[in-house]
This record gives C-alpha cells, sequence and structure tokens, in this order.
C-alpha cells in the first residue's frame, strides 16, 4: 500500500468518527428527549421538575439554586461539588483528579459533569440553599492601585442580602468583545454589613482574565451587572482570644469587612493586622485603616513593604509579611489567626505562625486557590 | 497547506476567547503551526530546546514564590514575582492539562526589563513549543525570553 493510500485510509476513519461524534453531540442535544425529570434536594426538602438533558449544575442554576463555579462548566474548578445520592450515572474521567477517597465514597460529584438524565437525589448544604441572585448597579468605582479597584454596588432586586463578615459572592461576567463565554467568577465581599443594600468588592486586575478585563475595561458608574451570594465559611469566631489578621493585595477585602464588624459590634479583642506589599505604590485603604485604629482601640495595623529600595521615605516594617509577624506576635499560643492571600502566602504564614505556637485549629484561611 | 478537522479547531479555540480575554494568537496572520515553526527555528539558531526553557521558567517561577507576592531575589542578575488567583485554566490543546491561575513577572534587577508569564504559558512551551501569537498579552518572543532566562 502506498503512501497516498495510508493517508486516505487515516483520513476517512478520522473523518467518520468525528462525525459520529459530531452526531452524538447533536442527538444528545437535540434528538434525544429525556422527558421530566425529578432532582430531590435534602431528601424532599425541594422538589425540582424539570427537563432532562442539562448538566447538573445548570439544572439547579435554573432553578435558583446557586452552586459556586469558577470555570463555567469546564470541571476544571472543582467548586461545584455537590453530594449525589441516587441517579448520578458513572464517575467521568474530568471529575476523578478532583475527588478524594472520602469524597468519592460519598458520592460527591462535579455537578457540572453530572448530566440529569433520570430522576436524582442530591444533598445540598443549606447555607446553598440561601444563596440569591441579585441585579445591581454600580455606584462608585475607585482606583486604589494601578491594578486594584473598589467596586461599590447598589443591591436593586432583591434590594439587600444578608452576609457574614469574611464571605463572597459570585461576580457574572457576560459577553463581550473579546469574550464569547458567560463566566462568574468569586470575589470577597469588603464592605460593612450594618450598611444596607450595598456590596462593595476589591478587585485585582488578572491581565489576560476573562472578568477581571471586563470589569476594569468596560464597567463604569451607573452600569448594571449581575452577582449571586453569599458563600463561604470563612468568619470571626465569638470568643476573646487575640486576633493575629494576614494579608496581600485583594486579600484586604475580607478583613476590612471583619473589622467593620468588630467596630459595629464593639469587639474589644486585641488584633493586628499584617499587610504584605511590594512597595508603597502597592499600598491601599490607608487612611481606612488609620479610622479602624481610632475606633479600635485594641487594634493594629503593621504595612510590610518587601522593597524599601523602590520605596522612598518609607520607614515602616520591612521585608516578607511573615518576617513582621515573627518579629512582632509574641502571643500566638493564646491568638487566633485569619489569613487571606495567595496559597503560597497561607502556607508561609501558617508555618510561621505554627512555628510560633499557634495550633493549626486556630488558624483559618481563604486562599485564592 | 491542507489542514486537519484538528488542526482547524484548535486554531479556532486559540484565536477565540473561551479560555483567555483575547485569545491566545491575538493579531498575528500567522497560521498555528507557521507560529510554532518559526519559533522552533528560532530556538535551534539559540541551541535551546523548549523543555529547557520550561525547566527553567517553572524553577523561575518555584524560587519566586518564596517572595509571597512580593519580589525574590532569583540570581544575581534576576528577580521574580508570582501572583496566584483563584482557578484554574485548561490547555486549549487536546491534552487535557490543566494550569493553576499563576502570573509569574521575572525582572532584570538591573535594567528592570520584564516578562511575564502564567502557568498556562509553561506548559503550552514546554509541551507544544507554543509561545502565543504576536498581540496575545502572554506572547514571548523566543529570543527575548532565552536571553532574560538564561543569559
Amino acid at each position: 500500500m502506498d503512501m497516498a493510500a495510508i493517508a486516505v485510509s487515516i483520513l476517512i476513519v478520522g473523518g467518520l468518527g468525528a462525525a459520529l461524534a459530531l452526531l452524538l453531540v447533536v442527538a444528545e442535544r437535540y434528538i434525544l428527549n429525556y422527558g421530566e425529570v425529578t432532582v430531590d434536594v435534602n431528601a424532599g426538602e425541594r422538589e425540582l421538575k424539570l427537563n432532562g438533558g442539562t448538566s447538573l449544575l445548570e439544572a439547579l442554576t435554573s432553578q435558583k439554586i446557586f452552586i459556586p463555579s469558577a470555570c463555567g462548566g469546564r470541571g476544571t474548578c472543582a467548586y461545584c461539588k455537590v453530594k449525589v445520592l441516587d441517579g448520578a450515572g458513572p464517575l467521568t474521567p474530568t471529575e476523578g483528579p478532583y475527588l478524594s477517597p472520602e469524597e468519592l465514597k460519598e458520592g460527591v460529584r462535579l455537578s457540572c459533569q453530572v448530566k440529569v438524565r433520570t430522576d436524582i437525589r442530591v444533598e445540598i448544604p443549606r447555607d446553598l440553599l440561601a444563596v440569591q441572585e441579585y441585579q445591581a448597579t454600580v455606584e462608585r468605582v475607585r482606583e486604589l492601585t494601578y491594578d486594584i479597584k473598589e467596586y461599590r454596588f447598589r443591591l436593586d432586586d432583591p434590594p439587600d442580602m444578608d452576609y457574614i463578615p469574611g464571605q463572597y459572592v459570585q461576580l457574572f461576567t457576560p459577553r463581550y468583545k473579546g469574550n464569547k463565554e458567560e463566566v462568574y467568577r468569586a470575589y470577597s465581599i469588603s464592605s460593612d454589613s450594618q450598611e444596607k443594600g450595598v456590596i462593595e468588592l476589591i478587585v485585582r486586575l488578572v491581565p489576560g482574565g476573562i472578568c477581571t478585563t471586563y470589569y476594569f475595561e468596560h464597567v463604569n458608574e451607573g452600569d448594571r451587572i449581575r452577582l449571586n451570594g453569599p458563600y463561604g465559611e470563612f468568619h470571626l469566631t465569638d470568643n476573646d482570644r487575640p486576633i493575629i489578621f494576614i494579608a496581600g493585595g485583594s486579600g484586604m477585602a475580607p478583613i476590612k469587612c471583619m473589622l467593620h464588624h468588630m467596630v459595629n459590634t464593639q469587639n474589644a479583642r486585641p488584633a493586628i493586622y499584617f499587610f504584605g506589599a511590594n512597595t508603597t505604590r502597592d499600598l491601599f485603604m490607608l487612611d481606612d485603616m488609620k479610622a479602624f485604629e481610632a475606633k479600635l482601640p485594641n487594634f493594629r495595623f503593621v504595612p510590610v513593604i518587601a522593597r524599601p529600595d523602590e520605596s522612598p521615605g518609607w520607614e515602616g516594617e520591612t521585608g516578607l509579611v511573615t518576617q513582621a509577624v515573627e518579629r512582632h506576635v509574641t502571643n500566638a499560643g493564646e491568638a487566633e489567626a485569619y489569613l487571606c492571600g495567595s496559597p503560597g502566602m497561607i502556607d508561609a504564614s501558617i508555618k510561621v505562625l505554627e512555628g510560633l505556637g499557634l495550633t493549626a485549629d486556630r488558624i483559618f484561611y481563604d486562599k485564592f486557590a | 497547506m491542507k489542514r486537519s478537522e484538528d488542526q482547524l479547531r484548535l486554531e479556532q479555540i486559540l484565536r477565540s476567547d473561551q479560555i483567555v480575554s483575547g485569545g491566545f494568537i491575538g493579531d498575528d496572520p500567522r497560521m498555528v503551526e507557521e507560529i510554532i515553526e518559526q519559533d522552533l527555528a528560532t530556538l535551534e539558531h539559540l541551541g535551546r530546546t523548549k523543555e529547557e526553557i520550561a525547566l527553567r521558567m517553572a524553577e523561575i517561577t518555584e524560587k519566586g514564590k518564596a517572595g509571597l507576592g512580593t519580589y525574590a531575589i532569583i540570581d544575581d542578575r534576576l528577580e521574580a514575582m508570582v501572583e496566584e488567583s483563584r482557578g484554574s485554566l485548561p490547555c486549549p490543546f487536546p491534552d487535557k492539562a490543566n494550569a493553576q491561575k499563576t502570573v509569574t513577572v521575572a525582572r532584570d534587577r538591573h535594567t528592570h526589563e520584564m516578562l511575564r508569564w502564567s502557568d498556562l504559558s509553561i506548559h503550552l512551551i514546554g509541551k507544544h513549543a507554543f509561545f502565543q501569537g504576536t498581540g496575545s498579552r502572554y506572547r514571548l518572543d523566543p529570543r527575548r525570553l532565552v536571553e532574560m532566562i538564561f543569559e
């Protein structure tokens, strides 16, 4: 057989395979009719009737049950885990790497990868059932640094959100010039939870990021946006232990929200907040922090600059944020720590805090991972 | 040049905004195969392989993480800052790989000349010899990259 014949054979077989795959996709979407199926949530707490054929994540979203998801249903963020008791079908290869042996045993699945073809029974944490979708108006955009902005949203419908300081929302990004995908991205709330009808977020530009590019380049004051929430279990505990806050960049958001809460509740816990930045150009909200120091007599803000050589006039703390923690913290054994930032920063902080005598069960964090 | 369905589909994904804003090719009029071929020729001329480059980039990223979001010293000439965001990005090539949303900014300590890459860039170069098209936010010119990270 000559080369041409081999090439033709390969093309024919490849073409047939591609055509069959395409046919299956089209059939699944347009021809197959699964009819009406029932999604039972939490043993009868909610019973959803819908047409089969979509992913479980889409099915739940269509019924206003919002499961966190940051990858647009591609099975890459692993946020949308849901316990499926019955009717999920076989595990897909995409899901395997994201599920621990314990989760597999319990029937946990990535809801974006589970197709709803028959009746299905799921268990969803009760706090997720309280998540709502909000229409909002951009009331103010404040430039905090060259790559960080604060967005203040006025909630239109529903007009208010009950959230616990430390929680986050998912910000919707529609299709726009340069982006054909609708996506949600998670951002911690930075506002004062006592201020009704308002949500503030701190967003750092990720070059090429679909959501941050949209908000930095296309969203202005007066524009309408969409978000859903609240989500997350990062929050202050209710005790009198001294607090060590550690954050960097947009990790400022949930800590600022917690500080508002401490002011509102006249919380007298001793608290020290280490904030790491590269240069003074990367520092922001210094006035807000001063105001917190004035209102909370036992609170101290410690900005730490890694590059004093590029920060003329800087006389404050220098080095890595963890080095400043080592220099200043003397009461770790009795304290609690709240961390927000990149996985690297959090891992390094945990190591330092444990070295200073803080036990792992008293270190709480929100990783950007 | 005759192109298979797979090649056409790949080019469509790379030119789209499906994974990153602005896509992976930008305003580059060349086909993906041409971009890869020309960049590989440059590498050959420079006496470097895609694997060597990816390895060195990954090493710089790893060392840069020690700066906890600020610049960390890599060697006598380089420093690097690593910024991590929530989530991961899928590889646009059909290999099911995923990369954390991590961006490394490598900077010459003396001239302050900078280059930026993501974890996905490292994978695209090491596995697919794809340095991205001109106009893409994450295009890395092989000559400039080699000069920056090796010399």
